[in-house]
């Protein structure tokens, strides 16, 4: 693939992607909230109060979560549009790395994987933290 | 609810205004807004801020790599030492005092202020040192009168370095670290100003996504407050990026630089006193 060719399809793409995958998370977030506001205001205000003093719901595995969001709990509806915008950075590199494997570039199929690996590290090494 | 939810959106619209203004991004304005109006510990507003940064670069950078203002090889590069620096720093986060932080954002504030003080003005090369030129990373940029002008890039390691900085920042404080991207961009490795600036914007993704990935996977973020801040900071910067062409920015430097001095002071001030 000529480069220009890579170029063109990087700078057609991405802005696709991120703005896909922005828009699902931004309206996942808003029907979170008005869904908590309608069935769970109450939660809202006590988890707001519990944040002010550092206390925090912790950890949920995705299974919980979508098992969580099958019985309309709002709080897991906002988890996951939180979930889906760090998608974001994840799917353009992914994207990035694809393309790079189909060019050969593999310089850049080397620094992309290197990227890839940092976020997946990242959100191991939290799990476990 | 609807009174902390309407306080939590204005708080996060006016941040993500200001930060969309001053180039600075939305994290530098709503951590120090989560910690002095709404009293929650740096940890939670760290946590709403990464998410709400990741929302922001992502809505900004559509045009500009549209319109190929950034240089997407350059910010595959960098990226490598920023997701260092940023997973290194959210996960200390989690382990850093409070105290440490607000220090440490007074610090950086202090950064910021010098940065918009100091600016630098376009110095084109048409010279890449022998690494830049293998990694491929020249490029091209419109000159006033639409003509496209070549630019070669130097001393990627060097801004590497400083990456990894902005990289450990971003996590540890919640921040884009917009100011330390650009300053490794324009000063070390000589790109022109505007590239630099959409390049740090696409990259403050992935950085910050990297740090927010430790946080959601740790069960460190306020989900009651991070979702409101998100939709709030994206929408604000949309508004300032729309106001942008038809504002004198210059103009609005001095007023900035005083918010980032008197926000650096009310931090220092709270960690000191807290101590």
């Amino acid at each position: 693939m000529p480069k220009q060719e890579e170029d063109r399809i990087l700078r057609e793409w991405t802005p696709i992607l991120l703005r896909s995958i922005l828009i699902a998370a931004m309206i996942t977030l808003v029907a979170g909230l008005i869904l908590t506001y309608t069935f769970a205001p109450d939660y809202y205000v006590e988890h707001y109060r519990a944040a002010q003093h550092g206390h925090l719901i912790g950890k949920e595995t995705l299974g919980l979560l979508f098992d969580r969001v099958r019985q309309g709990n709002p709080h897991a509806v906002l988890t996951i549009g939180l979930f889906v915008l760090t998608l974001v950075p994840l799917a353009r590199v992914a994207f990035c790395f694809i393309l790079f494997i189909r060019e050969r570039d593999y310089t850049y199929v080397a620094l992309t994987a290197y990227v890839l690996a940092g976020l997946i590290a990242g959100m191991l090494a939290g799990s476990a933290g | 609810m609807l009174e902390i939810l309407i306080g939590l959106l204005a708080l996060a619209v006016g941040a993500g205004f200001i930060g969309s203004l001053s180039g600075l991004g939305g994290g530098v304005f709503i951590v120090p807004a989560l910690v002095i109006f709404a009293h929650m510990p740096m940890q939670v507003a760290v946590g709403a801020s990464l998410i709400s940064v990741v929302a922001t670069s992502a809505g900004a950078s559509v045009a500009f790599v549209r319109d190929g203002w950034t240089n997407l090889k350059v910010a595959m590069v960098l990226e490598c030492a920023t997701v260092t620096g940023a997973v290194i720093g959210a996960y200390l986060a989690g382990i850093v005092p409070n105290v440490v932080l607000e220090l440490l954002f007074a610090a950086m504030m202090l950064q910021s202020a010098y940065f918009t003080v100091t600016k630098r003005g376009d110095d084109i090369l048409t010279k890449g040192d022998p690494l830049a030129v293998r990694l491929e990373l020249a490029g091209e940029v419109p000159d006033l009168s639409g003509n496209l002008v070549h630019y070669e890039v130097v001393k990627v390691p060097q801004g590497g370095a400083l990456m990894v900085v902005a990289g450990l920042m971003s996590g540890l404080l919640g921040i884009g670290s917009g100011a330390l991207k650009v300053m490794a961009m324009d000063y070390i490795m000589h790109l022109p100003l505007k590239v630099s600036s959409a390049t740090s914007n696409f990259m403050i993704g992935v950085t910050a996504g990297a740090g927010a990935l430790v946080f959601l996977a740790r069960g460190d973020v306020a989900t009651t407050i991070a979702s409101p801040v998100a939709i709030g900071v994206t929408a604000g910067a949309l508004a300032g990026s729309r106001l942008l062409p038809h504002l004198r920015v210059e103009s609005l430097r001095t007023v900035f630089v005083i918010i980032l001095v008197l926000i650096a002071a009310e931090m220092g001030w709270r960690a000191l006193s807290g101590i």
